[in-house]
């Protein structure tokens, strides 16, 4: 899926990414940003010893020209694969906690019988219940609370 | 002006949808089903949104997920395109009270026309002159024969619901139709769950004559001219041709000016259609699409006009920038419609497309989201691109189409190119000889 700003990221080149960290280690630098053909790389550490903080990466909203682009994989994506995958039956609006404030229906580490409601999505105004496909313990939520999710997309991991 | 639009549609029309928006300034936001990830108008579209599995009835038919994609990206708008959504007047009616505007007419003239029988005493009240036939569903054999006496054998029957040819069986005596009553019925049961099917006389060698016709519905209408597509295969066109080489001007002008009275009179609003048969200087209404067609682009390439982008700004409530005098009609225009399908017996060649190079030059237009590498899936029709050519006058049109036929690669699936090919060296289609049985009687002697 690709909503406005939410367009997942490319994959970052790793290459680059470590020889930027080394650079950071050799200078003694607290961060280094570069950025090229509109994508943008910062590589930051808080206090020795080097710890090289996750990329952020950003992404112009006008994509590469499409015919160059890798093709993306079918719907779903990250951890749709995963055999423990629970994935989103429908479009719509993700949410991890009955109404807002409450707590979550599951968190991580917490075991779920099948049948067991883990989240909602609301699509045209009406709340379905997406339920533990089985038992097992949650070991992933792949999704933040009110996102919005296609259908197919990977949303918790059970394990 | 909208600011972002949602194509609930795929392949090239959805690709046709998005170049006018993008060309508008418009965002554009791609539904599409796991199918259609890879698919051309969703890698060019600004979002997209997966709706569901493969076959339509979870994607392109689910009319939650649309609106739920609608809601998620914050579209102004959705255009339904062509097929699919596109003349339901329930999802019009559910898209406006979701808070987005249909980009097409209102869901009462959808309704109205999708339903054979209303929209033929709605052709009629409009001025529109009709095949002869039983104003109503006929119930039993008794009601079908005094029908059929007062129009005159031969005659066809027809499912009240329907389209796509489902559900017709043609009756030349009384000892025929009540054979076939029963049949027609039941096909029609099984195809659109309602059994309620009509009559009307049969004419044996028709033209598909149709009028392009955009409104505003502020009593405003324009019309693009006529397309000729008389050349079918089990009713699906395979090649559309304008101006028709059949009409004198006087019948151009006397159907052109009474379709575009009838939608004044109906208050249309946006893009529609009106399909008429043409036999013996005579004009009968078939039925009126309130949608766009496949075919639009022969309309464009001779008035100039984009017809998606005049579909935009009237949903968005603009009043029709175009008056008649300012549409000139210049030269000749041909689409041929490229399926993934075998030349010779049209059976179904989806997969990976390993070889694609397109036309070009002065006059052509490829509408196609075909690319090499791209596989085309089996689930949905087979159109896979539209050829469409534009020539000062007929020869040289039809002199361009064949060269741009030559040109045209696309490998490792089947297509009906070569069908095409054989059309342009056919002296009676160069002649324009044609009717709406021509190409099967034609494909039924090349065996």
């Amino acid at each position: 899926m690709r909503i406005g700003n939410r367009r997942s990221p490319p994959a970052p080149d790793a290459e680059l990414i470590r020889s930027l960290a080394a650079l950071l280690a050799e200078t003694g630098l607290s961060e280094i940003e570069y950025e090229s053909d509109g994508y943008r790389i910062r590589v930051a550490r808080e206090t020795a010893p080097a710890a090289a903080a996750a990329p952020a990466l950003a992404r112009p909203a006008a994509p590469p020209p499409a015919a160059l682009e890798p093709v993306p994989p079918a719907a779903g994506g990250n951890g749709a694969a995963h055999p423990g995958a629970v994935t989103a039956p429908m479009v719509g609006v993700a949410y991890l906690a009955a109404q807002p404030g409450t707590p979550p229906f599951v968190q991580i580490g917490d075991t779920v019988t099948e049948g067991q409601t883990l989240l909602i999505i609301e699509a045209m105004k009406v709340m379905n219940q997406i339920r533990a496909p089985r038992d097992g313990q949650i070991a992933r939520i792949l999704i933040e609370d009110a996102e919005p999710v296609e259908y197919g997309a990977a949303l918790m991991l059970i394990e | 002006m909208f600011e972002k639009v949602l194509i609930a549609n795929r392949g090239e029309i959805a690709l046709r949808i998005h170049r006018a928006c993008r060309e508008m300034g418009i965002k554009t936001v791609a539904v599409h089903s796991t199918a259609d990830a890879a698919a051309m108008n969703v890698r060019l579209a600004d979002e997209s949104v997966c709706i569901g599995p493969p076959p339509a009835r979870g994607s392109y038919l689910n009319i939650a997920a649309i609106v739920s994609a609608a809601t998620i990206t914050g579209a102004d708008a959705i255009h339904p395109g062509i097929g699919f959504l596109s003349e339901n007047a329930d999802f019009a009616a559910v898209v406006e009270e979701h808070g987005f505007v249909f980009i097409g007419p209102s869901a009462e003239h959808i309704r109205v026309m999708g339903d054979k029988v209303r929209a033929k005493e709605a052709a009629q009240r409009l001025g529109i002159p009709t095949v002869p036939g039983s104003p109503e569903a006929l119930l039993d054999i008794a009601a079908a024969s005094a029908a059929a006496q007062s129009v005159g054998y031969p005659v066809l029957l027809k499912a009240s619901a329907g389209g796509g040819g489902r559900g017709m069986k043609l009756a030349h005596n009384e000892a025929e139709l009540a054979r076939m009553l029963p049949l027609a019925q039941a096909e029609a049961k099984a195809a659109f769950a309602n059994d309620a099917v009509y009559l009307e006389r049969y004419l044996d060698r028709p033209r598909h004559i149709e009028v392009q016709l955009l409104g505003d519905g502020d009593g405003s209408v324009i019309h693009l001219g006529e397309r000729d597509c008389s050349l079918q295969r089990s009713h699906q066109k395979v090649l559309e041709e304008t101006p028709s080489p059949a009409l004198s001007e006087a019948s151009r002008q006397r159907l052109l000016s009474l379709t575009v009275n009838a939608l004044k009179k109906l208050g249309y609003k946006s893009a529609g259609t009106i399909e008429f048969l043409y036999q013996d200087g005579e004009f009968y209404f078939i039925e009126m699409n309130t949608r766009l067609q496949v075919e639009h682009p022969i309309s464009e390439m001779v008035s100039g006009v984009d017809i998606v982008r005049e579909q935009i700004r009237i949903a968005a409530g603009e009043p029709l920038a175009l008056s008649q005098s300012d549409i000139q009609l210049r030269g000749h225009a041909i689409e041929c419609r490229i399926n993934a399908e075998s030349p010779d017996d049209f059976r179904p060649s989806p997969g990976r497309i390993s070889e694609y190079h397109a036309p070009g030059g002065l006059g052509i237009r490829v509408d196609s989201g075909a690319y090499q590498g791209y596989t085309v899936p089996p689930y949905y029709d087979s159109l896979i691109g539209k050829l469409v050519v534009h020539g000062a006058n007929r020869d040289e049109c039809l002199m361009r189409l064949s060269r741009a036929l030559d040109e045209y690669v696309i490998g490792g699936i089947e297509t009906t190119l070569p069908l095409h090919q054989r059309l342009m060296a056919n002296a009676e289609f160069r002649r324009g000889d044609y009717h709406i049985h021509w190409l099967e009687e034609f494909l039924a002697r090349g065996r």
